[in-house]
């Protein structure tokens, strides 16, 4: 796990917690104050136990958290005032948008000039100003999410947590309050944590990503780094490599290797020994002709479409390579299935990364 | 042809069952409401109308006081067995009011604890305050259940985002959780207080029956049965079955309000 170096603007030390047979273990994260920070996992990782462990809602059973210069660790909620969104957005059901959005002014008991200056712009920047005297119940999915998002933005939290606040929209809805989470991150600057089990929706907001696996955090990075350089097998298959082997590293003539079957498949690798190596799909290139470098003859095993991209499985010595090409016009592909193809997987997008299991000593490659 | 024949016998039997209910209580109010107004002259039954309102509104109180915080345990806490907790409050439900009576009776006037209270002024045997605890044990289960059902359909993700929106945890349940059970609490008082001021078996063993002192409706019933009043058990029995037509109404209303804000939503 990698860490950026230096004292973040919220830390979490060692956080341990347990709930019922669920276990948060050991989870250490620094926070840089003005990032947008995406907790990726798939659903029952504890995404949502861990941010309300930041925020204040569950006691953990040991480590601490930092914000800034204060231990907050035993802060109650009401004193660290992080604010919070939930996937469904549990607005309050009782009271209209302009009482939700107020609420928590009203508790500190604010002057109502300031509360109404207050709610102006927050309604102004959402584009809310015609829900006010609404209801929740009377909303959609993307009013109750911008009336969520109002509701904890005006009290100007420096940290705001979103739990998965895109699943419950469809697709436009979803493509709009994306863009409206990234324009409110550049202009309030302030630390979002964002938890989702989107990979897509993790590389195309986050600054950095920390991915989460039955209550450990496997890997924290840019998302780039989660993306192409999977440091675990749990983290390459959650972000869809697809393609993911073991083998021994060779080395000969000074550069290194890894055998893929009976081929060897050049790697920039600075590890040794047995590993596990991955390469997206979208990286594979098909080519009716033998390339010079990394090339694997093979038979295409399958073709389907798959939303806008063909999916295309070449069967190699046994051993199934994933690839992955976008539509294209409705030209045709040169793809069926029982035809010899060359799978070309340049050497550079081969990500190489550590065996976390007792790798066999054997050097043969072999598909996990 | 089958289904047909199942389906008028079944509103032939419910017909039946209003038609036994409607006569019977009927009979009474056709016979008595005429005689309350008389009878409202009596010294007897404005001493007992006033000792019931007054105790059944005191124990419904009493009732409210001591049902939020159990209720609010049982739903949200998690405390090492949690069911057999639920379950032991539950056991006044199951008895009959009586045996409810008799337990109150023997831990108020036997035992060590009962004694030492009686020491220090907190007499309930036979007595006012006696009228209420009896009353006050045979319903606070009752309520509680009311309310923790109602506790148990209000997400807690609500308390949450309250306490992140700078509410401490009464302020979350002042400002979310009441407000959303305010139905369910009203309702749950009206029940509460229509089966208090009607209460009999237990506060017959606790608080006994003397004319002028411990004298509820039900009391007052009881003893004019006794004596042969029946002008007056007449009166008081229609006074019992408005005040329990009455918070049927009012407790039919709410329940009605709730399902149509459900259906609305």
């Amino acid at each position: 796990m990698r860490y950026r170096s230096g004292e973040g603007f919220l830390r979490l030390c060692s956080l341990n917690k347990k709930l019922g047979n669920f276990e948060l273990r050991n989870i250490s994260l620094n926070l840089e104050r003005a990032e947008y920070f995406v907790v990726l996992g798939p659903s029952g990782a504890g995404k949502t136990l861990l941010l309300e462990i930041i925020a204040g809602l569950q006691r953990v059973d040991s480590g601490e958290t930092w914000l800034g210069e204060n231990n907050i660790t035993l802060w109650p909620p009401e004193k660290r005032l992080f604010g919070f969104m939930y996937q469904d957005c549990a607005l309050f059901p009782h009271l209209n948008v302009k009482d939700n959005i107020t609420f928590s002014l009203k508790v500190r008991r604010t002057h109502p000039r300031i509360i109404k200056k207050e709610l102006d712009e927050v309604v102004d920047l959402l584009g809310i100003s015609h829900l006010l005297e609404r209801y929740p119940a009377t909303l959609s999915g993307g009013e109750k999410q911008r009336v969520a998002l109002a509701r904890a933005l005006v009290m100007k939290p420096q940290v705001l947590l979103l739990d998965e606040p895109l699943s419950a929209l469809d697709v436009p809805a979803r493509e709009a309050l994306r863009k409206e989470l990234k324009h409110l991150h550049k202009l309030t600057g302030m630390l979002m944590i964002h938890v989702t089990h989107d990979f897509t929706e993790a590389m195309s907001l986050a600054d950095r990503v920390a991915v989460i696996v039955d209550g450990a955090l496997v890997q924290v990075g840019y998302p780039d780094e989660i993306f192409n350089r999977p440091q675990s097998r749990a983290v390459a298959d959650f972000v869809g490599a697809q393609n993911i082997f073991q083998s021994k590293v060779i080395i000969r003539n000074g550069k290194k290797f890894v055998l893929f079957r009976g081929s060897q498949l050049a790697v920039e690798t600075d590890l040794e020994g047995t590993v596990n190596f991955s390469f997206r799909p979208e990286d594979v290139v098909l080519s009716s002709s033998r390339q010079p470098v990394n090339c694997l003859q093979g038979v295409v095993d399958s073709v389907a479409r798959h939303g806008l991209f063909t999916r295309v499985v070449v069967e190699v010595e046994g051993t199934e390579i994933v690839a992955l090409f976008a539509l294209n016009g409705g030209s045709e592909y040169p793809f069926c299935p029982g035809k010899p193809i060359f799978c070309v997987i340049p050497p550079k997008v081969i990500n190489v990364f550590p065996c976390e299991t007792d790798c066999s000593e054997h050097s043969s490659a072999y598909h996990l | 042809m089958g289904g047909k024949i199942t389906k008028i016998f079944n509103i032939l039997i419910t017909g039946a069952l209003m038609c036994l209910i409607m006569v019977s209580v009927g009979t009474v109010l056709v016979r008595g409401l005429p005689l309350v107004v008389a009878q409202m002259r009596e010294p007897e039954l404005i001493f007992s109308l006033k000792l019931s309102l007054f105790t059944s509104l005191v124990s419904t109180a009493m009732c409210l006081l001591v049902a939020v915080p159990v209720a609010y345990t049982l739903s949200r806490y998690r405390l090492p067995g949690q069911g057999i907790i639920a379950s032991i409050i539950r056991i006044p439900l199951t008895m009959p009011p009586i045996v409810s009576g008799v337990c109150l009776l023997l831990f108020f006037g036997t035992t060590v604890f009962g004694e030492a209270l009686s020491r220090i002024g907190m007499n309930f045997i036979f007595t006012v305050p006696g009228i209420i605890i009896a009353q006050f044990f045979v319903n606070v289960p009752s309520l509680i259940t009311v309310l923790k059902a109602a506790m148990e359909n209000i997400d807690v993700r609500l308390e949450y985002v309250a306490r992140t929106l700078g509410c401490n945890s009464l302020e979350a349940f002042l400002r979310v959780d009441l407000p959303l059970m305010r139905k369910n609490i009203v309702a749950g008082l009206i029940l509460t207080w229509g089966k208090a001021i009607g209460e009999f078996g237990a506060v017959l063993m606790v608080a006994g029956a003397t004319r002028f002192r411990t004298e509820i409706l039900p009391t007052s019933i009881y003893l004019n049965m006794a004596t042969g009043d029946m002008n007056a058990v007449m009166a008081s029995t229609s006074i019992l079955i408005m005040i329990g037509i009455i918070s049927l109404v009012a407790f039919e209303l709410l329940a009605g309000e709730n399902w149509e804000r459900t259906r609305a939503l």
